[in-house]
């Protein structure tokens, strides 16, 4: 029985010294120009381009849209589609975890210390890269109810009905809010044995009276948490299992790594995205709108 | 018979070369002259505090730009960079909500090259996480965290954290709108959270809203606290790629 150290030790690649350079000059060559490039080319940007200073802080005056520093616009843009708890802090939370998880998960040794090293790789980077940009930009137009602004003007430019708006009866897929508030709940509620359990989804009872101050531990509102958690949740969980089963049939995946390769690739894809939307696309009241007609007001 | 004859006079160049480099006062402090034998090139790289970050022979692959892209050395970089320019800032800026927005404002109008300073540290900043972020990507498509490299890439991860987190903590130090609402969106996301968001939000704030309490919490933290911590993990993350055998390559 070998300890996994040990093994890890007796696996390491041979040294072959022939195949060795001299660290000075070779590599503090490059580490050195490389900084100097660095250098200049931030010098000339400080030089061209000032940081930016607004006017002093002031708490009674809101700039719309107010935004979080842009490394963080991805998790604000989150918030936009999901109860505020998922998108600030246990989506982050999980997502670091399950980044730092992925060495205990994929253990073979298999295809380290160059690119791309399994025979699918290149493919499943950019599967997931693109496919991950595609929906998550779709989603945020679906939920941004886009679909709703440009088919009423297509079919209001088309001529075929002047005053066409989106049909009542597909409120529910205005967008996810739509969930929510564009299903008649209300007459849905059900009776189980004698107890009328359901009868209002807005308030099914969860805690135990008197054990608790917190209201929405007391109360579940059905419809919203539908909307805001279980279906969030459920696509962010689902639609990488989909990807998953999708390469697989594909025959694109064969080892752990393959499958690693998948998700990053379409993380840095989601990642991306919300960043940018966050970022170039959210005007006033965080509403989409294209980076040029973006003006921030002060109110 | 060739020893009788004289020796070829010193050019010029020579002279100025003996006159630097082979003066009492430069022999002192460098105590070798251009390492220029591969024996003495090892021992550069061994004996100076600096470069023994590194080994003194790495594999041939690892030299070429595009294994590594350098980003991992860049990214250092950048944190040096923003030292150095981080610790003239602090010259000029007083962490008060009366002062913070005047002194930022001089340090533009009134002192020397002070825009450029103040335009250095944040542009660094901002290069420093898309240079982490794509060296995170490096280490990924190399394959480069599994075994024996698992510890470093979860290092890795926290010096991710805490490059935002320090970046994070220098928003509000100017202490104009910009800062301010950016600040206060990101501790509202804090708030949030199921367990202890309100706790965690008034720990990080010194109370209910952004005001003096949470200028000097995280000027404090952007100044000293964070910069201990991610130097601990960063002295980690080099030496654990000394330890692992140098960069990962194929079995
Ligand atoms: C402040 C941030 C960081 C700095 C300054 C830094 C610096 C470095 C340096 C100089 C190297 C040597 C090779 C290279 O340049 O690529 C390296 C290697 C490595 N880094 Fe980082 N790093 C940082 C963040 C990260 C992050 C976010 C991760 C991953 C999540 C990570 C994981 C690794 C691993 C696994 C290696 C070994 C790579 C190999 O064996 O090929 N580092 N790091």
């Amino acid at each position: 029985m070998v300890s996994r150290a040990a093994a890890a030790v007796r696996t390491r690649p041979r040294r072959e010294r022939e195949q060795e350079v001299l660290v000075w000059p070779d590599l503090v060559f490059i580490e050195f120009i490389s900084a100097l490039i660095f250098s200049i080319a931030l010098m000339v940007l400080s030089a061209m381009v000032n940081a930016p200073l607004l006017n002093r802080a002031d708490p009674d005056t809101t700039p719309n849209p107010s935004k979080a520093p842009w490394y963080f616009l991805n998790l604000q843009e989150l918030l936009l589609h999901m109860e505020p708890a998922w998108a600030g802090v246990i989506v982050p939370t999980i997502a670091l975890v399950l980044l730092a998880a992925i060495p205990y998960w994929d253990r073979d040794q298999e295809g380290q210390g160059v690119w791309f090293g399994t025979k699918f790789a290149g493919r499943l980077a950019i599967f997931g890269f693109t496919a991950a940009t595609l929906i998550t930009s779709l989603l945020i137009i679906w939920d941004g109810s886009l679909h709703v602004v440009w088919t009423e003007n297509i079919i209001r430019g088309l001529g075929l009905n002047s005053d066409f708006s989106w049909p009542g009866g597909l409120d529910w897929f205005r967008n996810l809010r739509g969930f929510d508030t564009g299903i008649p709940w209300d007459s849905l509620g059900f009776t189980i044995g004698g107890f009328t359990m359901f009868a209002d989804w807005r308030a099914i009872p969860l805690g135990i009276p008197g054990t608790t101050t917190d209201p929405w531990l007391l109360n579940l509102n059905f419809p919203s948490f539908l909307s805001q958690q279980i279906i969030p949740v459920a696509t962010m969980v689902g639609l990488p299992v989909l990807f998953v089963l999708f390469c697989k049939a594909l025959g694109w995946i064969h080892t752990r790594r393959d499958i690693a390769l998948l998700i990053f690739s379409a993380f840095i894809g989601v990642y991306l995205t919300t960043t940018i939307v966050g970022t170039a696309f959210r005007g006033q009241g965080q509403d989409l709108k294209p980076p040029w007609d973006i003006v921030v007001l002060e109110e | 018979m060739a020893n009788l004859e004289r020796a070829p006079r010193k050019s010029f160049n020579d002279l100025i070369y003996d006159l630097i480099f082979k003066n009492y006062v430069w022999q002192s402090i460098f105590r070798t002259g251009y390492p220029n034998t591969p024996r003495n090139q090892m021992l550069a790289v061994a004996t100076n505090v600096f470069l023994h970050l590194h080994p003194t022979r790495i594999h041939r692959t690892h030299v070429k730009i595009t294994h590594t892209y350098c980003l991992g050395g860049l990214s250092f970089f950048m944190f040096l960079g923003l030292t150095v320019t981080g610790v003239l800032l602090m010259f000029y800026y007083v962490p008060s909500v009366e002062r913070a927005y005047q002194d930022i404002q001089a340090l533009e109008a009134n002192v020397r090259f002070g825009q450029l300073l103040r335009n250095m540290h944040r542009w660094m900043a901002h290069a420093m996480i898309i240079l982490v972020l794509l060296h995170m990507m490096r280490v990924f498509y190399t394959g480069a965290y599994k075994p024996p490299r698992e510890f470093n890439w979860v290092v890795g991860v926290v010096l991710f954290i805490l490059t935002l987190l320090l970046s994070f903590t220098g928003y509000l130090l100017p202490w104009d709108q910009l800062a301010f609402w950016a600040i206060t969106v990101g501790t509202t996301m804090v708030g949030s959270a199921p367990v202890l968001g309100d706790e965690s939000k008034f720990l990080l704030l010194g109370g209910f809203s952004v005001g003096s309490n949470a200028l000097i919490r995280f000027y404090t933290l952007h100044v000293i606290g964070l910069p201990l911590v991610i130097s601990i993990f960063l002295a980690v993350h080099f030496w654990r790629v000394r330890r692992d055998g140098g960069l990962a390559r194929p079995l």
